[in-house]
């Protein structure tokens, strides 16, 4: 694994060095975090106006002004009921594959590997626009079938490649030495192969629930005006209600993500989602 | 087994570029029939293929130079800069370690798990007229303008959206490269800027490959952040894009523009495809 390399410490004594270095990171922090913090921090006050650091008051009331709005809620809704259905069936569809692209070397492999670069090699909005051409045509436009399919098309990459060397990387001769005891192949497969690719599987289900969770341009195209979920529905809301639903909003729709980040943190800062798509 | 993705990926993407391809040169009949109804100024007609009147119509809008312009003026400079921020955060890890860098690290992962929507509207509001950016400065009696509704904000949000992808893969790059090497390097008498130049950065030079091509297709096909933090006029082509196929019920020329911009991406396309593959290949996995 390559994150067990350890750094090469190398320190500097010159006290310019080190102030650039701390520079470097203080502004990377802001940069990344400031407005995250910002935005998050509205959610809590009564007002806050400019030029002052200090809003004029904090309240929790705006968290329950979010559930008086109607397209909210029913974003909400669609958002909870569109993502567990992308989660599944791209499952469906890119599990067996994963499996085997790792365990068979089929005529196939070179092409399907180039098509899935392939398509996240053309810029994305432009992708959209051809679909919906189509949908025109499938009568699949606004409904909830063509935002599902947008949103599993985006889901394909981490299904395929993340479980794929999670199942390369369980070892041969552990499910050769299951059958030699004895083990059928299919009790071989859930008890031993499965199980072992597991964190792999999860951490992909979680990545794919997660671009589902988030996925805005594509949905928004075909989906808008019929179907918000909650990331488009932010695109309707900025302009026309205050600032603090918008930012209470905001801090519903990344509760999800942050949960699951958390749960399966280890693996996929660790390697998991780094090794699906470059290292082994 | 593996052909359900290959025939979904074939279906919904394959098919549709061929027919908006078809749309674009004027063919309305067949499954392009219904949208050719439904659009307006939908140049060509049934059955019959080959007009370019659609790209004449795109090209001669007073718009398109303008957007033409700030679409890859973006792409460029976020692409720079992303590459610039992820190996040097890359370098520092790599080469010195501690806490501040697993910090930095770390935090520079966060916008990986923040849908790009609230991030656009984050930096809206940290950018925008009352945002803490023009707080600050108003505290030094500086009063500046607000960077939202231009080009820089766009850029900026690029950036944050890309970076973390790109320290992902830039960290792992440099994380490859044996500490034995940098270290006969230093005993040879190499100086630090030397190690980086003449070994780092050539053993990492394919991840830095597709983080450069990565990014430059994820920024040339953005919708979100321009749309948040953009000018009204002139805009990215994402913006255009969408507004032509949704607001202004113009199907065929927001076609058009796709495929503008895929031509306008396809070197990089062949050179994120070549990357990936390679990489692929060297990690044993086709």
């Amino acid at each position: 694994m390559a994150n067990d390399v350890q750094p090469l410490n190398l320190h500097t004594k010159s006290m310019g060095v080190k102030a650039i270095l701390v520079a470097f990171s203080i502004f990377m922090m802001l940069l990344i975090v400031g407005p995250l913090i910002w935005l998050a921090l509205h959610a809590f006050v009564v007002e806050w106006l400019y030029p002052s650091y200090k809003p004029t008051g904090w309240t929790l009331e705006w968290f329950r002004k979010v559930f008086e709005v109607p397209t909210l809620v029913s974003a909400i809704r669609y958002s909870l009921i569109i993502s567990p259905i992308v989660v599944i069936v791209s499952a469906v569809i890119c599990l067996p594959a994963a499996y085997a692209s790792a365990r068979y070397n089929y005529w196939g492999r070179r092409t399907f590997l180039i098509m899935m670069f392939a398509s996240n090699a053309f810029p994305k909005i432009g992708l959209f626009a051809t679909i919906a051409t189509l949908y025109y045509f499938l009568n699949l436009m606004g409904t909830m079938v063509g935002v599902i399919i947008v949103q599993v098309l985006g889901t394909i990459i981490f299904m395929t490649w993340i479980p794929a060397a999670a199942f390369a990387a369980v070892p041969k001769s552990l499910e050769e030495a299951a059958r030699d005891a004895g083990a059928s192949k299919f009790r071989v497969f859930r008890t031993i192969t499965l199980r072992m690719a597991m964190p792999g599987i999860l951490v992909a289900m979680v990545m794919s629930f997660i671009y589902s969770f988030d996925e805005a341009q594509g949905t928004y195209l075909v989906g808008a005006p019929q179907i918000y979920t909650m990331p488009t529905a932010m695109y309707a809301i900025v302009e026309t209600y205050p600032i603090q639903v918008t930012a209470v909003f905001s801090i519903l729709l990344t509760i999800p993500s942050v949960l699951l980040i958390g749960l399966a943190r280890k693996h996929i800062i660790g390697g998991q989602l780094a090794e699906g798509f470059q290292i082994k | 087994m593996a052909l359900p993705p290959i025939l979904v990926l074939g279906i919904f993407i394959g098919l549709p570029i061929g027919l908006a391809f078809f749309l674009s040169i004027g063919y309305t009949g067949g499954l392009n029939e219904v949208i050719s109804i439904i659009g307006q100024d939908v140049r060509g007609r049934d059955g019959k293929l080959f007009t370019l009147q659609a790209y004449k119509d795109v090209i001669a809008d007073p718009r398109f130079a303008g957007d033409l312009k700030t679409t890859l003026i973006v792409s460029f400079v976020a692409t720079i800069l992303v590459l610039i921020f992820s190996i040097g955060v890359g370098l520092l890890q790599r080469l010195r370690g501690g806490k501040l860098s697993s910090i930095l690290t770390g935090l520079s992962l966060t916008p990986l798990f923040i849908p790009v929507v609230i991030s656009s509207w984050a930096l809206y509001t940290f950018y925008g007229s009352a945002g803490l950016y023009r707080t600050i400065f108003n505290s030094f009696g500086l009063d500046i303008p607000q960077i939202t509704s231009t080009m820089l904000a766009v850029i900026i949000g690029s950036i944050w959206t890309s970076l973390p992808f790109a320290i992902l893969m830039v960290t792992s790059g440099f994380q490859s490269v044996p500490n034995a090497l940098i270290e006969a390097a230093q005993d040879a008498g190499a100086s630090l800027i030397t190690i980086i130049r003449t070994v780092m950065l050539p053993l990492a030079l394919i991840p830095i490959i597709i983080v450069a091509t990565f990014t430059s297709i994820g920024v040339l096909g953005s919708f979100t952040i321009p749309y948040f933090l953009g000018p009204n006029q002139p805009t990215m082509f994402g913006v255009e894009i969408t507004n032509f196929f949704t607001a202004y019920n113009r199907p065929q020329q927001s076609v058009v523009m796709a495929f503008i911009v895929f031509a306008a991406a396809s070197g990089i396309a062949i050179s994120y495809i070549w990357a990936n593959f390679r990489s692929a290949k060297e990690s044993g996995r086709v």
